[in-house]
């Protein structure tokens, strides 16, 4: 009931704002947008919500709730910060790209909470919808093609782990496609069945999540997207990839295939470990730089999945923090927008004379994207790398180590270069706002507050998530 | 009655793999909605009446009417009609999907398993390989939405066959998939031709590293 309340109110104001007549009134509909997600947030930790259940079809469980959380929090960011991106922009393309991400969060939302397979792809497949016309908010033939190849990758990876969840459900036996429906029969299931629905779930699933092997459209979706909204694309929709991803892990931790489950997501963390790794050295691009940063950390978490034992704790660790890390850097990006209009790595420089608080938001940033103390990433990472060794898989530790030091060496020469090679670009007359910046570095902060100190309920959420 | 209309689903498929006018990918794709449809009646008999008309109006409406009207309407627009700049050869698309076909037959016979329709699975699994070989040997726009259709086709036909909370979750899956076909196909006709010109996968290269 409340968050079928949560819902209608989320889609009743986001389209509201697609008839809103001035910004003024873009302004009031999303305050009153964060206020609903602020009070759903309370009910869920202080209002007795979290643990339980809204009918069959959604759970306030602690992975939904934790993501949650994380996703208003961002979200709300993203408003803000858009709010100065969009300044110059028509009213028309301001009130659909708001209403959009606004519908968004809730769709994010939805998959975050959904407690049966079908609801978790049906928001998946909304969310596609929503992002491919924030995606093509610019309305060039650049973010047309995006946009394209977005939806209809998506659409077809999203089909294919449709069959995936049809399949599982035939597996299993299961007259519902519930999670704990099908967690307590899979034990029984048909391996091969179980083998080939995981396949095409994961594939499917892997261009919401930015893995290996469909993760060439979150990139472009990241590109051609405003640069707040790839912060929410590449945060809080990713996370969703992740949460789907993490329940039907779980789901397959009671059966006989969860061995090669395992090695499955190893594979496909490595693959896409790889990708970024050399990826992040070949563009030219500061926003597709932080994409495929997003595809190298999903690698990491998917590592994390395939380890299992400790390695999930740290899988779900390292997917809290990347939000809270990834949105900060993509939202500096922003304003390094505000100052140079475009994002080329070969020819934008002087940042750090031109916007001193955003360069140090990117510097900083680049240390704690690097998993360097006091990082959040240096705990998850570190607590991958013992778990990797003590399972005895050396080679793996030795390609991770291998592959994060061109990730550290990239990252160093790309966002040193912004902040101090000379630019060889025309300013934007608009110049930064510092106060963007400043907001931005508060997420950074936070994240690392969280390397020195994990809070109590912090920890308990993630123990109860990573429990098999 | 059943395993007719399904072999006639099979050989449509096979038949899209050979053909190369876009007038008959529109057609066949006709020919599929009018099939699910029936299928659909077939199957779902036992479900409750409003239920039943509900999933089989949507299939006829959808499947069988508006997305084809719509491949119709674009082909006339676009005077686009055949795939002039096809990857492959008819000869190796067919032996491609005949591949597909006995891949298909052999993981279904292999995984033989009396929870599942063996006949729907490998039709299923058979739909999904013809449309990833569309999408990946044709070159045309075009092609690679009639790709993405036999997929989602073929995922409605082994929904089908599993029933699995089909009166409720699986119709509101397949009334937004549909949507997204039909959005797809908007967006297809009235901004990728118009914006950039381009009716060729080559011609979308500019987002890139």
């Amino acid at each position: 009931m409340i968050f079928g309340i949560y819902l209608l109110l989320s889609v009743v104001i986001a389209s509201a704002v697609f008839a809103a007549p001035g910004r003024r009134s873009i302004h009031l509909a999303g305050t009153l947008f964060y206020l609903v997600q602020a009070a759903f947030a309370a009910w869920l930790f202080a209002g007795g919500g979290y643990g339980t259940s809204a009918g069959p079809l959604f759970a306030f469980d602690a992975a939904g709730s934790l993501f949650f959380v994380l996703l208003a929090a961002v979200s709300c960011w993203v408003f803000y910060h858009s709010e100065a991106y969009l300044r110059g922009c028509d009213l028309r393309q301001t009130r659909t790209y708001f209403a959009l991400v606004m519908l968004l969060t809730a769709a994010i939302a939805g998959a975050y909470f959904a407690s049966n397979l079908a609801v978790t792809w049906i928001f998946l497949e909304a969310t596609t919808l929503c992002s491919g016309g924030i995606i093509y908010h610019r309305r060039t033939a650049q973010t047309l093609e995006a946009a394209w190849k977005y939806v209809f990758v998506c659409s077809t990876g999203i089909a294919m782990a449709y069959l995936g969840i049809l399949l599982l459900a035939a597996a299993t036996r299961c007259e519902s496609l519930s999670y704990d429906a099908v967690a307590a029969v899979a034990a029984h299931g048909n391996p091969l069945y179980l083998k080939t629905a995981f396949l095409l779930i994961l594939c499917g699933y892997s261009c919401k999540m930015e893995l290996f092997p469909l993760y060439t459209v979150g990139v472009d979706a990241n590109f051609a997207a405003p640069a707040p909204a790839a912060a929410l694309i590449s945060t809080g929709l990713v996370n969703a990839g992740f949460v789907a991803v993490l329940r039907v892990y779980r789901l397959m931790a009671a059966t006989e295939v969860f061995g090669w489950v395992k090695s499955v997501l190893l594979l496909v963390g490595v693959l896409s470990l790889v990708i970024g790794a050399l990826f992040l050295r070949r563009t030219n691009n500061y926003k597709r730089f932080l994409s495929y940063s997003t595809v190298e950390n999903m690698g990491i978490a998917a590592i994390g999945l395939g380890i299992g034992g400790a390695g999930v704790w740290a899988a779900v660790f390292h997917a809290v923090c990347h939000t809270l890390v990834k949105s900060s850097l993509f939202l500096q990006m922003g304003v390094v927008r505000q100052v140079y209009d475009g994002y080329r790595i070969n020819r934008l420089g002087d940042y750090i004379r031109i916007n001193r608080v955003g360069a140090v938001g990117l510097l900083l940033g680049m240390v704690v994207a690097m998993a360097f103390p006091p990082s959040p990433l240096f705990v998850s990472e570190l607590m991958i790398l013992k778990e990797t060794i003590a399972s005895g898989r050396w080679w793996l530790v030795a390609v991770m180590l291998l592959l994060l030091c061109i990730v550290i060496y990239t990252f160093c020469l790309r966002l040193i270069r912004l902040c101090y090679q000379p630019n060889q670009d025309e300013l934007h007359p608009s110049g930064a706002d510092k106060a963007l910046s400043w907001s931005a570095l508060s997420l950074l902060l936070l994240a690392m507050v969280l390397g020195i100190w994990q809070p109590e309920l912090l920890r308990d959420v993630i123990d109860q998530i990573a429990a098999l | 009655m059943m395993l007719p209309l399904v072999i006639l689903y099979v050989v449509s498929l096979v038949y899209l793999s050979i053909t190369e006018r876009f007038r008959n990918f529109a057609s066949i794709m006709l020919l599929q909605g009018l099939l699910l449809f029936v299928i659909a009646l077939l199957r779902l008999h036992a479900l409750a009446p409003l239920e039943l008309a509900f999933i089989a109006l949507e299939t006829l409406i959808f499947k069988a009417i508006v997305v084809p009207a719509i491949l119709f309407v674009i082909i006339r627009r676009t005077r686009i009609n055949r795939v002039t700049t096809s990857g492959t050869s008819q000869f190796h698309a067919l032996l491609l999907s005949l591949a597909a076909l006995a891949a298909s037959a052999s993981v279904t016979y292999y995984v033989a398993d009396p929870t599942v329709d063996p006949v729907f699975l490998g039709v299923a699994l058979y739909a999904l390989l013809s449309g990833l070989v569309l999408i990946v040997l044709r070159q045309r726009l075009f092609s690679h939405m009639v790709g993405f259709l036999v997929i989602e086709n073929g995922v409605f036909l082994f929904s089908t066959a599993i029933g699995v909370e089909m009166p409720l979750l699986i119709n509101i899956a397949i009334l937004l998939d549909i949507l997204m076909s039909v959005l797809m196909l908007g967006v297809f006709f009235t901004k990728i031709d118009g914006k950039i010109h381009a009716d060729d996968a080559d011609s979308l290269t500019n987002v890139k590293d």
